[in-house]
């Protein structure tokens, strides 16, 4: 489910970039299809989970390192990174959970 | 949008203190034993929208309907919360549950509230729960299809919606403060008074003169100033050494110069005036002429130097990094219908300067 929720999050991040990508911005539009591609590479993964396969598990866990790393990094680096509720809810919250909630059954994935 | 509300501020503790409470009960309750884990997650986020709901009671007194209707909506997930042994927990939490994403998006479009970080987070949670409840558990066998077919198209629709409400009315119905995208606003007076006004020109005067050098480029790149990447119609040339030193609104010093990129080479448009930290708003001598202001949950990628809004879910593109810069203040020089102070130089005015 959370992941489902991530992988929304990210499809409005990538729709969210289309507007600019129209403006001009050129890079943009190929951050926004990265973007969606990676929104349906987690959707993909999470039916692997579902479906109890050891790939997607092991997908899933570096995706979440990843993401726990970057937010990490980016709270601790003076950028001004956004530090609100929803920010830490969706950036540190969530992957963090969603390790959790992996970290307990490995034997259950084939 | 992402500032908190001081009077939701009140249902973000409440719902914080819940969250121990609502796991004990589980551990307590005899009946949570063999319940799968999905449900119990559902209850728990349950429990604590409803104490969210709850907690805003107080604060919102004065409106009585409101008042009323988040303590219906708070009882409700609270005794739902604790109910997921009922036969018919599942319809009525789907039930609720969209009632009070519906229910709010209308009164964010009917302007009755605005959406920030409490709301916004109230209703992550609420689509968590939703899916929660949706997804079917193991060994149930009755209308377990229809529930996946259901879960796949309705959680990513009410979510697209949800947050494509939320943030099209924080665009189209900014305050003061946020009336430019991606930039807060130094906060002023309303109307600026004969001094500020006096002020203002004071130094918009002093600024054209001792930046007039800097007409070639030619004397900004001898004093130390080197241009960003140049894929724009402008483009910002940052003094590094004046931006460490920290020299505040010095017409002699500016931090930035901003030329625009025309065929007959750089064309110098205004100043820009920096601070050196988030947060801290520089001097407004000029009252509301000359508010600074401060680029912040902007989605910056350094391929090409591009930029795009952070969305409500505090996400940004892949390859992207979501920061704030401090604050800043401009001086244009050449006439742009924004003002001399506007936060951005219109871009038929660099288009004319690039033709001309």
């Amino acid at each position: 489910m959370l992941l489902l929720m991530q992988s929304i999050f990210w499809v409005i991040a990538g729709i969210s970039a289309a507007p600019f990508a129209l403006a001009g911005e050129v890079f943009m539009a190929g951050l926004a299809l990265l973007t969606l591609l990676l929104a349906l590479g987690t959707c993909m993964c999470a039916i692997g989970v579902l479906w109890r396969r050891r790939w997607a598990r092991t997908v899933v866990i570096g995706l979440e390192v990843a993401c726990l790393a970057g937010s990490a990094v980016l709270l601790l680096i003076p950028l001004g990174f956004n530090r609100g509720l929803v920010s830490i809810l969706v950036n540190v919250a969530v992957p963090f959970a969603v390790l959790i909630l992996l970290r307990k059954d490995r034997e259950a994935f084939s | 949008m992402f500032d908190i509300a001081p009077d939701h501020a009140i249902g973000l503790y409440a719902g914080l203190l819940t969250l121990p409470f609502a796991l004990l009960a589980l551990r307590l309750r005899s009946a949570a034993r063999g319940v799968p884990g999905t449900v119990l997650g559902a209850s728990v986020l349950m429990a604590i929208a409803g104490a969210i709901h709850l907690g805003l009671v107080w604060t919102h007194r004065g409106e009585t309907i409101t008042a009323l209707l988040f303590v219906m909506n708070g009882a409700s997930y609270v005794v739902l919360s604790q109910l997921y042994t009922w036969r018919w927990w599942r319809p009525a939490s789907v039930a609720l549950i969209t009632a009070t994403l519906t229910g709010y998006l209308g009164y964010i479009v009917l302007n009755f509230d605005t959406p920030d970080q409490v709301a916004i987070a109230t209703k992550l949670l609420e689509l968590t729960t939703l899916g929660l409840v949706l997804v079917p558990v193991r060994g149930e066998t009755l209308r377990r299809r229809s529930r996946w077919s259901v879960l796949s198209v309705a959680l990513p629709l009410m979510t697209m919606v949800t947050v494509s409400v939320v943030w099209i009315d924080d665009l189209a119905r900014p305050d003061a403060q946020h009336a430019h995208a991606g930039a807060v606003l130094q906060a002023t007076n309303d109307t600026a008074s004969p001094e500020q006004v006096g002020a203002a020109q004071k130094l918009y005067d002093e600024t054209v003169a001792a930046i007039a050098p800097y007409r070639d480029w030619h004397a900004a790149w001898a004093a130390g100033y080197r241009p960003g990447p140049q894929n724009t119609p402008s483009t910002h040339w940052m003094n590094q050494r004046y931006v460490d030193a920290g020299y505040v609104m010095d017409p002699r010093r500016p931090q930035g110069l901003v030329y625009a990129n025309t065929k007959h080479g750089p064309v110098l448009i205004g100043a820009m005036f920096q601070m050196q930290h988030i947060g801290q708003f520089g001097p407004d001598p000029g009252g509301p002429l000359t508010a600074w202001h401060q680029h912040q949950n902007i989605c910056f990628t350094p391929f090409g130097v591009e930029f795009s809004l952070m969305t409500p879910t505090a996400t940004c593109p892949l390859g992207s990094i979501d920061i704030s810069v401090p604050p800043m203040l401009h001086v244009w020089i050449v006439d742009n219908p924004g003002g001399p102070f506007a936060v951005d130089i219109d871009s038929k005015v660099v288009k004319q300067i690039d033709q001309g």
